[in-house]
């Protein structure tokens, strides 16, 4: 017996059209809350589709998931903790590059990602041609073309969706280079004794690590291999 | 390894895989330059940007006033009519409370639902054209300067509406210090709310220059959020502002279906007050203001407590039917306008306006138009305050040094006028 419930986190850079990809995916079935114990508005909605009931939580915009602003660590948090069955990238087709960003970042933390490649018509008026089936190939991530606002692709969408949840497929690693990847690789070795921290993707930890960024600094602190990470970070100097 | 560290490293690479990758599977066909850039050649001129932009605010000031005003009339009109009607029910008590309480209360903040409506359909133009993202860019250097972060600026613009989701939007801003200083400074951008009594206490008494005062005081909000900015940065929180990278959405023509989407949604914010706190601070100042039944408003609650505030409020000029605007004010700031129609039309037949110029100078009402502009946020934005800051410390610092400041800059207006000759 399968799980026929998917629970779905959107997320996407601010001005994507992440909220008319949102109300075309749920229509009218949305619900406005809040972020526990936040004051920021937490949306959901609900859509059937090929006999799976799919739970969409819409994430905050953000440009990169550095957990500084109170947005960013929402959607990280969403992410990292409740650990949603496909997280759906909406990416803005006419600012590939700078969205791209935060794929790299949704690849680290190993979400089960679908790209909705939208805005392609705005793309094109633009004289950009995205081909969205290279995209697809150079991150091994199913990426669909959507124009949320005319509602094309949203089906294509939907089945990407279901697709994805039936048969998840991490995302294959991008390198950052030797040197990074060196450091990165002993940091995951070190990490993978400690079992508190192998709840979590390893490779995102070590990267979070050697950016030093606080929240995980303070999460292998109170870990048992904390001596050893301090060497491995020692390399750096 | 080189010399950088890790932490710079990382997203440098990141970075060179996103460019690599989009070099691999875009393509870029020649193209025209854009309408788009040629029109910000003008818009983000280096001389000629911000001689746009205040342009454009006074335009959508001039359209906000001079526009809505058949539609305000009627709307008058209508209530006048309707609390004639109300003064002939039978019961002495439930007439005065339907012609007097309702009718002179609510029907005179209603009657701001023209200028509300137009002031989004202004705002809600230029933000769907994709301009209002260049007023943040060209403010950016300015705020700067004076110690905030550009993204500030788009929290600023949108206090212009309302200072709650104006507060909200702040979450935006990544370095607590900046986001501090923003929600600090963010009461004084002039909200909608205010708007009415500019135009009541403006209209009344500056005559021809009614407009230019009320454009004035939204400068005047502008200026002080600034230099208070300034001052919470050097005293308070040391530091300079962490650098702001923002993008130009490309501009579009305004779909009119938006711009109607973005003026209802924030003009129904105004009608739901009015049918809560507004309607509630109504019937409060109606009851107090008429009882002891008989006694007269002078000596009616609200006149003794009004009496009681005024010596506070004197130097400014401020008699105590002004002190008690102002105290009930807190509620919600057009309640400020709904005390001013119960407590001078109770008393008397006439229009409100024509009394007001008859009791206050221009310089009084001057005075006036900047205190409430300053003087505390409402309920509902302290409430904001402190659920954003998440302290109470913050939350009264920021009542208190408001009323300091409404009080000092209001006496300097005064003082300013009397040595200048007016008043």
């Amino acid at each position: 017996m399968s799980k026929r419930e998917i629970l779905v986190g959107l997320i996407g850079n601010p001005n994507v059209g992440k909220s008319s990809v949102f109300n075309r995916l749920t229509g009218a079935k949305q619900r406005i809350g809040n972020w526990p114990g936040k004051t920021v508005e937490k949306k959901e909605g609900w859509f059937r589709h090929r006999g799976f009931s799919v739970h969409v939580v819409d994430l905050p915009g953000v440009y990169s998931l550095s957990a500084i602003s109170i947005d960013e660590a929402i959607a990280r948090d969403f992410i990292v903790e409740e650990k949603p069955d496909v997280v759906v990238d909406i990416v803005d087709a006419s600012n590939l590059e700078r969205n791209l960003y935060l794929v790299l970042q949704l690849i680290e933390l190993e979400a089960n990602l679908v790209i909705a490649l939208n805005k392609i018509d705005l793309a094109q008026s633009m004289g950009f041609e995205v081909d969205h089936e290279a995209l697809s190939r150079e991150l091994s991530i199913p990426v669909v073309p959507t124009i949320a606002t005319k509602g094309y692709g949203i089906d294509e969408l939907k089945d990407a969706i279901i697709s994805s949840f039936e048969n998840p497929q991490p995302p294959k690693p991008i390198s950052y280079g030797e040197d990074v990847e060196q450091a990165i690789s002993e940091l995951v070795e070190a990490f993978r004794s400690d079992a508190e921290l192998s709840k979590y993707p390893l490779r995102w930890l070590a990267i979070m690590c050697l950016e030093r960024d606080q929240t995980v600094a303070s999460l292998i602190k109170k870990s048992s291999i904390y001596d050893k990470v301090k060497e491995v970070l020692g390399f750096e100097r | 390894m080189s010399g950088k560290s890790f932490e710079a490293l990382i997203p440098e690479r990141r970075y060179e895989v996103a460019s690599k990758i989009t070099q691999r599977v875009v393509k870029k066909r020649e193209t025209r330059p854009s309408i788009s850039d040629a029109l910000d050649q003008v818009f983000l001129h280096k001389w000629l940007g911000l001689p746009i932009f205040f342009a454009m605010l006074w335009a959508a000031f001039r359209w906000t006033f001079d526009a809505s005003a058949p539609v305000s009339d009627a709307i008058d009109a209508f209530f006048s009519w309707l609390g004639e009607i109300a003064a002939t029910v039978p019961n002495e008590v439930l007439a005065s409370f339907l012609s007097d309480g309702l009718c002179g209360g609510l029907g005179f903040v209603l009657v701001f639902v023209g200028p509300i409506f137009f002031l989004f359909f202004a705002l809600g133009l230029l933000e769907d054209s994709g301009y209002l993202a260049r007023a943040a860019f060209l403010m950016d250097r300015l705020m700067h300067r004076f110690g905030m972060h550009g993204r500030s600026f788009i929290c600023m613009l949108m206090g212009f509406g309302c200072n709650l989701p104006a507060i909200m939007s702040t979450r935006t801003i990544a370095d607590e210090k900046d986001r501090l200083t923003t929600i600090l400074v963010n009461p004084l951008m002039s909200c909608s709310a205010r708007l009415p009594v500019y135009v009541v206490v403006a209209g009344a008494v500056m005559g021809q220059y009614a407009s230019a005062a009320v454009f004035s005081m939204y400068v005047l909000g502008l200026a002080l959020a600034l230099m208070m900015a300034l001052l919470f940065r050097r005293v308070l929180f040391g530091g300079e502002p962490s650098p702001f990278i923002m993008e130009l959405p490309p501009y579009s023509k305004p779909l009119m279906r938006n711009v109607f989407i973005y003026m209802w949604e924030r003009g129904v914010v105004f009608l739901k007050k009015a049918a809560t706190i507004l309607l509630a601070g109504a019937l409060i100042l109606w009851f107090l203001s008429t009882f002891p039944w008989g006694a007269g408003v002078e000596n009616s609650y609200a006149g003794l407590l009004g009496h009681a505030i005024e010596p506070l409020l004197r130097p400014l000029g401020f008699d105590w039917r002004l002190a008690v605007a102002l105290f009930f004010g807190f509620m919600a700031k057009e309640v400020v306008v709904e005390a001013l129609g119960i407590l001078y039309g109770v008393e008397e037949e006439e229009a409100v306006s024509a009394i007001l110029a008859n009791s206050i100078t221009p310089l009084t009402g001057y005075a006036f138009m900047a205190f409430t502009l300053i003087y505390i946020p409402c309920l509902a934005t302290i409430g904001i305050i402190r659920s954003e800051t998440g302290s109470w410390r913050w939350t009264l610092f920021s009542v208190a040094y408001l009323l300091a400041l409404a009080y000092i800059v209001s006496a300097l207006i005064v003082a300013l006028g009397h040595l200048l000759g007016f008043g």
